[in-house]
């Protein structure tokens, strides 16, 4: 394949940027169809999911710096989004704003964290989605434990929340494509391989791993803000809660951590297995998932974008196999 | 507040410590050995906390008996753990992301197997001991305390005697020093490592017994504990057994006289407060702070 990679002096390696391009396009055009409102709702939370996932990524995978937390990140853009459109401001600003916040308070959290090395940013990220949702339960001006209502004036578009999710995955992707292909990937990777080597050639291991918090976080915050003015009602359980983080962590381990693609497979799957056998089987998902995490490690520590790969290089080898039976 | 009410506050400060010391010091060996934060450490505090619980219920076994009898089950259980997961485990000088998902892994699946088999609801181990109270004049010790705090102090009081008498801990006192050091001389890198794991499995196991004595559990028991173990083992400096008594201490008189100030709903916070101040101020934990003032000293 690769081995033909031009024809008639184009490179047709760029031609493999097209169906990726197209993939958005097609998420777009899909509500012509009329979908029934629940594939809609299932799509809008995958595509919710993976921009979170894709942003937990860029500092988990590109930076190796695995978080316990970022349901801090989803929980404050989903408050910062609520508070925002019951004061009548525009929803897109308040995503904005949410993103905003959330990326503030990984500055709060990276700040003591990353200047240590081993894993006291790891441990730090369970406390401190821990001490939010504690103080958030004991919050009175949104409802506390109890919850928060949005009342948005105007009729439910369901149309119009799937769009905004389609477009902040894209974005989240285009984010992480670009992130990956800059100097600032190339310094994150250099990071996560070997810090002393990275900071000797240039990098300041410190200030990108800040860089880089921030930038998941906003991602992960962006998405709270989108789920937290589609489900109209919020609690510090359901958007601070450990599960949450956990989920948010699942993600890009079951796809493939440090991938572009990656991230983007494991949030479809989870969406998708989220909605349909948690409801059935709520005593499950996590075992499984738990599971899933122990067989991922141990064997394909690539995920599924890993197992793809090996399954491709099966296949390919196989085809070579009939061709020079040797 | 009178001295009285001061005394009762450091006594129970005194007696949660030493449990504290116990539950962290399974997690502290696992990490200066094989370089392992081990999440799964919840998960075996509160299958410890069922494990005398159901022989306590069953086979009428008494709790503390059924503490003794967690050590070696965990131990075995930890065994096996390494062995199914081992392979997984990278060496390394620094905690890997591998390691760390994979013990997360096993955290999630120990707690759901836990809520499948044991349910939601809370349950608790009653004895007579549970509420009653030694008095001393004013001074009021919990029972149950006490017995807790005083088998915490003789397991701790064996794993010294383990680590400082005999061939296998000085073999783990020389990994958590330097691994490649310990090759040269001839330890057996692996095996050490192996037995390490069981052994701070079986205190878990054992913590979470204790624990269970003091505290109503679920299956998501272990979690407030486990930040609670990250934070002793941080103050204390990662490695080092003595800092995991001083953390303990710490901890647990912040955690009691916070009380007075502190609204009771804001508690689950403070563990967390004290592990950031911890990471600000006290970067190699309290040991770190003494070697740093020692070598100012020499200076």
């Amino acid at each position: 394949m690769s081995r033909d990679a031009s024809y008639a002096g184009i490179d047709l390696r760029a031609l493999r940027g097209i169906p990726v391009l197209l993939l958005p396009a097609v998420f777009a055009v899909l509500p012509v169809f009329h979908l029934g409102a629940n594939t809609v709702k299932l799509l809008f939370l995958t595509f919710m999911w993976i921009a979170a996932s894709v942003g937990w990524n860029i500092l988990g995978g590109f930076a190796g710096q695995v978080s316990f937390g970022f349901a801090v990140f989803f929980g404050l853009g989903a408050y910062a989004t609520a508070v925002g459109i019951n004061l009548g401001w525009n929803p897109y600003v308040t995503y904005l704003l949410g993103g905003a916040i959330a990326a503030f308070a990984s500055l709060l959290i990276g700040l003591p964290t990353f200047r240590l090395r081993g894993p006291y940013f790891a441990i730090a990220t369970i406390g401190v989605s821990e001490a939010v949702r504690v103080v958030m339960t004991n919050i009175d001006a949104t409802g506390g434990s109890s919850g928060y209502r949005i009342t948005e004036h105007g009729p439910f578009r369901q149309t119009e929340h799937y769009y905004t999710a389609l477009a902040l995955a894209t974005l989240a992707v285009g984010i992480s494509m670009a992130v990956r292909h800059s100097r600032f990937g190339l310094g994150l990777r250099a990071i996560r391989d070997d810090q002393d080597a990275a900071a000797d050639s240039g990098v300041n291991p410190y200030a990108f791993k800040l860089a880089a918090h921030a930038i998941a976080a906003a991602l992960t915050g962006a998405a709270g803000g989108v789920f937290a003015r589609y489900s109209a009602f919020i609690d510090p359980e359901g958007v601070f809660g450990f599960q949450r983080s956990v989920g948010i962590l699942l993600m890009p381990v079951i796809g493939g951590v440090n991938t572009i693609w990656g991230p983007v497979i494991g949030g479809g799957v989870y969406g998708v297995v989220e909605e349909e056998v948690t409801a059935r089987f709520p005593e499950f998902h996590l075992l499984l998932y738990g599971t899933l995490v122990i067989f991922i490690i141990l064997f394909e520590p690539g995920g599924l974008v890993g197992l793809l790969g090996r399954l491709r290089r099966l296949l390919l080898r196989r085809r070579a196999g009939a061709w020079q039976p040797s | 507040m009178t001295a009285t009410d001061f005394l009762n506050l450091l006594i129970s400060a005194l007696l949660l410590a030493g449990t504290y010391a116990a539950m962290a010091v399974g997690m502290t060996v696992i990490y200066g050995v094989m370089k392992i934060v081990n999440l799964a450490h919840a998960g075996f505090l509160m299958l410890g906390a069922y494990f005398v619980y159901e022989l306590h219920e069953r086979a009428g076994i008494h709790p503390l008996l059924g503490v003794l009898l967690s050590f070696p089950a965990f131990y075995v259980a930890g065994l096996l753990v390494h062995w199914a997961l081992g392979r997984g485990v990278p060496v390394s000088d620094t905690p890997t992301l591998a390691s760390l998902l994979l013990m997360f892994g096993l955290w999630l699946v120990l707690q759901n197997v836990g809520y499948l088999v044991w349910g939601t609801s809370d349950r608790s181990i009653l004895t007579p001991m549970t509420f009653a109270t030694l008095r001393f004049g004013d001074i009021t010790i919990p029972k149950i305390g006490l017995v807790v705090f005083l088998s915490a102090l003789l397991f701790l009081a064996a794993l010294e005697f383990v680590l400082h008498k005999t061939w296998f801990g000085r073999s783990v006192r020389a990994l958590i020093q330097n691994r490649y050091a310990c090759r040269i001389v001839g330890v057996y890198v692996e095996r050490t490592a192996r037995m390490t794991f069981g052994l701070g499995v079986a205190f878990a196991g054992a913590a979470g017994g204790l624990l269970a004595l003091l505290y109503p559990f679920s299956p998501d028991f272990g979690r407030p504990f486990l930040l609670r173990s990250f934070v002793i083992i941080v103050l204390g400096g990662l490695e080092s057994f003595s800092g995991v008594f001083v953390g303990a201490l710490i901890l647990a008189l912040v955690e009691t006289f916070s009380i007075l100030i502190v609204p009771s709903s804001y508690q689950p916070a403070i563990s967390f407060s004290l592990l950031v101040l911890a990471l600000i101020a006290l970067p190699g934990g309290v040991a770190g702070l003494v070697a740093r003032m020692r070598f100012r000293g020499t200076e």
